[in-house]
């Protein structure tokens, strides 16, 4: 084995990619060639040294990336209430539409006889013309306080 | 996983809101050109002394005016017309009351009326009042006494 593929071979292995049969010929090969050794002995110590690292770094950044939870988790509930205060007011809008049609058709809706009592505002009738074919008609007028009365004398009956 | 939203229960004030305007689109606008004619069937006698509270304020006018012990307020209608539009009234004795407004200025109504038992012309006239005025016809025999309409328009 050469310099180059021992090489090639010390990285997989630190990487974890190197088969098992091919181990024994790379440490043939380290035992004979003190350079790809000392290669060796360096790339195995990077890793826990980059482990350790990402370690401190990841300490470092622990209260940003906390903040930053906490603005997601406050976004997520934030949302969650929106979508609530929508369905409850999807539920109970319903509610004073209703109401508001009930006083309408109490308003509007044409009664017959239990209406309110009677409450001209006003008794000042002009007649312009009155006819019948059977009775004798009389105007009575009685002042403006009171009604004017048209009445029917019916010539077969009074 | 995906929340299914309500839209049923969303849909609910939309539904009102429509009904809503459907209830003010149908129900008949007093307008300018529009008379509500209220006919009031009074029937007037000597039975008894009962006066009916249903007759407000113009029972103590009907007591001034007739000579009558007992007022008691046999039906009541009203309606909604329109200039030209001819509402029927049904009275006591099959009798008919026919109504129709007429052209007029103002806060004025002017109301055709016709009174009849079956073919007979009872009453013909031409009526001009205020909106909220009220004018009376009395005098068809009912039972024991008088029938007294009390007709009003606003």
């Amino acid at each position: 084995m050469d310099c180059g593929t021992a090489l090639g071979k010390i990285n997989a292995k630190a990487d974890g990619h190197l088969p098992r049969e091919e181990e024994a010929a790379l440490a043939g090969h380290l035992a004979g060639c003190s350079a790809c050794a000392a290669e060796d002995a360096a790339i195995s110590a990077a890793g826990p040294v980059l482990r350790a690292l990402t370690g401190i770094r990841a300490m470092e950044k622990a209260p940003a990336l906390d903040a930053m939870w906490t603005r997601v988790r406050a976004g997520i509930e934030e949302s969650r209430e929106t979508r609530r205060r929508s369905a409850w007011i999807a539920r109970w809008a319903w509610i004073p539409a209703i109401a508001a049609l009930a006083v309408l058709a109490l308003l509007f809706y044409p009664a017959g006889t239990d209406r309110s009592p009677f409450h001209p505002s006003s008794f000042d009738v002009a007649v312009e013309n009155v006819e019948s074919d059977v009775a004798t008609v009389a105007l009575v007028d009685k002042g403006e306080d009171l009604p004017r009365v048209i009445w029917i004398i019916e010539d077969a009956k009074s | 996983m995906p929340r299914v939203e309500p839209r049923g229960r969303a849909g609910a004030p939309a539904l009102s809101f429509f009904l809503l305007l459907l209830l003010l689109a149908a129900v008949p606008s007093e307008a300018a050109d529009t008379v509500a004619v209220d006919v009031g069937a009074v029937y007037a006698s000597n039975e008894g002394t009962s006066i009916d509270p249903a007759l407000g304020t113009i029972r103590e006018k009907l007591q001034s005016m007739f000579n009558y012990s007992s007022y008691r307020m046999l039906d009541r209608k009203r309606r909604s017309l329109s200039v030209g539009e001819t509402g029927e009234f049904e009275l006591p004795d099959r009798r008919t009351l026919q109504a129709t407004p007429l052209p007029a200025r103002g806060n004025k109504v002017r109301l055709s009326i016709r009174i009849s038992e079956g073919p007979r012309n009872l009453l013909t006239t031409t009526l001009g009042l205020r909106r909220g005025g009220m004018v009376l016809v009395g005098g068809p025999s009912h039972k024991a006494g008088v029938l007294i309409l009390l007709i009003s328009a606003e």
